[in-house]
């Protein structure tokens, strides 16, 4: 009987698995369970020993609730359909265009760029005293140009302005792949034949397709929208704050009363998310289906603005890295001045010293959390190929992977930080640890799929066939073939770890700073300089390890390719 | 009223020293017959059509001039030429049903609920209403086949592109539909291009081209 080359059916294999399964699926369940403690006021470490529904008749009076709420839905809404809109548009405008390999080659260092990094430029370009204004007073004189801010504004058009161009490449990324699957050189030839325009075959033909395929994607850019705390700190409205930022206030309020009325307030988040999916979900449903007579209306399309879109995404996404360099070596910039007046390497040497255990801190945490959770990433894949051959009926859905990016982080980590205090002894580098490698290893899953859907697993069956144990074989056979999709894989797991701010503060207690969360703390107290430093600090641990990743498979694959340029001649 | 080609000659971009894929064919293809063109696997047929169809991928270059009805094709997009092309697969959208198919295809002209009737009414006459809802993948080979010819029919083309539509059917249903089909094709006067390996493939009466094409003069 043929085996997983992973396997050897070996206890080994499956005590991984189980450990696997422990870390990085099991956490849901208690975080779920002591989210619905906290909310229901069972809570035996601040003496509430009874549950009661006190906490949601003070987040129910609590001033200003419904507000939040309107403006959390708001947000999430308009910037996942935005997003999502925009991201079609350009496809539809620019797909195998001549800027296309220009357009794709940008989208991995947009991508890596952190959100929190993200805001903070777009902070220094959008601000009152920012660089666009600037701009608007040397066009128009010091006396006509209108004040205006997209920071803190009261409707979060900042907020909706920042999540959807920093979502629309991650849509784009998403949909390369999916656009392979739908065989569009023959679509557009059939369409055409039948006297459909591009456009119209874009928007008739392929976008339903896109859609559905889509979903899921969607989905996790709504989660993160509704539950963003620390851009929505930085960037986002104060009057109302969005719910989120609320429970996390509570969450942090000295009066621990207000801890019930946090955990009331994530599972109205959970709810918030999910009614959120299923919004989404009835308007795909209601666009697709139900009102579906447009798709075969005739050769009509709407005029979407996909070059446009590209121009402002690329270019503020552009200027975010030397806008922070400018800030970071700025002593004097007076406004309206278009450029520092007086420029200084002092805030660099200052801040250094103390960044260095900042660093150790992000990197030591991403290095373990990352290869953790990338080993069980493997594992995962190795356990679920299987089912191909029909040798288990059992396996893990994609959905149980991917639900730590479609739940609210707020909302798990309040459940899970209700469960480490049931251990006596805090291990505050363990739990963070251990929260990183829960929400890194489901990007890590995705960023290996493409690598072991187009993997041809007949090889594997060709070298057990020749004897060679199965662990031999993944070593020998399967890894040096994937291993520059396996080393990408850990690197977006190490920019994921490096970007956590909640799970950092929350189940570190706040005795654990990292670059993230230096930067988040920083920027929220308008320390420009400074925060510009922790910002590009934040970009650049990330981009090393890419840049690493990168090297190391490249080096991979022309060895490969040596070897067999060695063998052939 | 016709298809025409005249000189066409077409390069690979890359090979710069090679010899032409075909160079100097002309032909005419009047409404209602049609042009078979018949040969090996690779020696450019398809090409041809796809420059005809305006679909020529950016490795190729031709010269020459195509003609439908006087008006010169290569300042049209593929979307304005009016020729239908039946492919290998019968390419049916497989988010669309059966019926949104053919609906897809129909005019512009035709409004509202009369693209719903006229649909229907087509897959009447090709005794498959039963499937107006079903999605692409869940008719048989022959029936995608037949949908997919009256989906282009639909479409009005003034001329049509067979690029060897029957090479995936099996035997016994291969026969019946290349008679079906070119039956729809004769009544509608339609200047038609076959390109195929099978001389059985064309019909009685049919202009037989031998490929690769060879410049005799």
């Amino acid at each position: 009987m043929f085996k997983s080359p992973f396997s050897s059916a070996s206890s080994s294999f499956n005590t991984m698995l189980l450990l696997a399964i422990i870390i990085c699926f099991a956490p849901l369940l208690p975080a779920l369970l002591g989210l619905l403690s906290a909310a229901f006021a069972y809570f035996p470490a601040l003496g509430l020993n009874e549950f009661s529904l006190l906490a949601f008749k003070q987040l129910i009076l609590w001033p200003g609730l419904l507000d939040s709420v309107l403006l959390s839905l708001f947000i999430t809404l308009v910037s996942t359909f935005l997003a999502a809109l925009l991201s079609f548009s350009i496809l539809q405008s620019m797909w195998q265009s001549k800027h296309w390999k220009w357009i794709e080659s940008l989208l991995a260092p947009i991508l890596g760029l952190p959100h929190v990094a993200f805001a903070i430029g777009f902070v220094f370009l959008f601000s009152p005293s920012g660089l666009f204004s600037r701009f608007v007073v040397l066009i128009m004189g010091e006396s006509n140009a209108e004040t205006w801010s997209l920071v803190h504004d009261q409707y979060g058009l900042g907020l909706i302005i920042l999540l959807t161009l920093k979502e629309i490449p991650f849509i784009l990324l998403m949909s390369l792949s999916l656009l392979k699957q739908l065989n569009l050189k023959q679509t557009f030839q059939t369409a055409h034949s039948l006297g459909y325009s591009t456009q119209q075959c874009w928007q008739k033909i392929i976008f339903v397709q896109w859609l559905v395929k889509i979903r899921f994607s969607l989905f996790a850019v709504a989660t993160y929208g509704l539950s963003v705390v620390d851009v929505a700190l930085i960037i986002g409205p104060t009057k109302p704050y969005p719910l989120a930022v609320l429970v996390w206030q509570w969450f942090n309020h000295a009066d621990l009363s207000h801890y019930s009325i946090a955990g009331a307030g994530a599972l109205l988040l959970l709810i918030l998310a999910i009614f959120t999916l299923l919004c989404i979900r009835v308007i795909e449903w209601l666009v697709t289906c139900k009102w579906r007579s447009w798709l075969s209306s005739g050769r009509y399309c709407l005029p979407l603005p996909g070059r446009l879109t590209v121009y402002i995404c690329y270019i503020v996404s552009l200027l975010i890295i030397p806008i922070l360099i400018l800030w970071s070596l700025t002593f004097r910039w007076p406004f309206p001045a278009l450029f520092p007046r007086v420029w200084s390497f002092s805030y660099w040497s200052d801040e250094l010293t103390y960044m260095s255990e900042y660093i150790n801190n992000s990197v030591g945490i991403a290095l373990i959390s990352a290869s953790l959770a990338l080993l069980f990433a493997i594992i995962i894949h190795e356990f679920n190929s299987r089912r191909t051959r029909g040798r288990y009926g059992f396996y893990i859905p994609d959905i149980l992977i991917a639900l730590p990016m479609l739940a609210p982080q707020l909302s798990l980590l309040f459940g899970l930080q209700i469960t480490t205090l049931l251990v006596p002894k805090p291990y505050y580098y363990l739990w963070v640890i251990w929260a990183h490698v829960v929400f890194a290893f489901p990007y890590i899953y995705l960023a290996l799929n493409g690598a072991y859907k187009s993997y041809d697993k007949r090889l594997d069956m060709v070298a057990l066939s020749l004897g060679m144990q199965p662990f031999k074989v993944w070593w020998t056979i399967k890894r040096p073939q994937i291993m520059p999709a396996i080393l990408i894989a850990w690197a977006v797991g190490m920019s994921v770890s490096l970007a956590q701010y909640l799970p950092t503060i929350m189940l570190g207690a706040g005795r654990i700073v990292t670059i993230t969360t230096e930067a988040v703390a920083l920027a929220s107290g308008q320390q420009r300089r400074t925060s510009a430093i922790y910002a590009l600090m934040q970009t650049l641990l990330p981009f090393m390890f890419f840049l690493f990743a990168v090297v190391v498979g490249r080096y991979y694959s022309i060895k490969n390719n040596q070897y067999f340029l060695a063998r052939t001649k | 009223m016709s298809l025409s080609i005249d000189n066409l000659s077409i390069h690979e971009n890359k090979a710069t020293n090679s010899p032409p894929l075909f160079s100097d064919f002309s032909a005419t293809v009047n409404n209602g017959s049609v042009l078979t063109l018949m040969g090996p696997s690779g020696s450019g047929k398809s090409t041809l059509l796809s420059v005809i169809a305006g679909f020529i991928s950016p490795d190729f270059s031709y010269t020459g001039k195509l003609f439908l009805h006087n008006k010169e094709l290569s300042l049209l997009k593929p979307e304005n030429r009016k020729i239908g092309t039946l492919f290998q697969d019968d390419l049916l959208f497989p988010h669309l049903t059966i019926c949104e198919n053919l609906m897809i295809a129909l005019p512009n002209s035709v409004k509202g609920k009369q693209r719903r009737i006229i649909a229907l009414q087509t897959l009447k006459k090709l005794n498959l209403s039963a499937l107006a809802n079903k999605s692409a993948l869940q008719i048989s080979g022959g029936q995608k086949a037949r949908v997919s010819v009256m989906r282009l029919l639909l479409a009005e083309p003034q001329a049509v592109l067979l690029d060897e539509p029957f090479s995936k059917l099996d035997k016994s249903l291969r026969r019946d539909f290349r008679a079906w089909l070119f039956t729809e094709l004769k009544q509608r006067n339609l200047a038609t291009i076959l390109v195929t390996h099978d001389s059985d493939d064309s019909p009685q009466g049919a202009t037989i081209c031998q490929w690769p094409w060879t410049n005799k003069e």
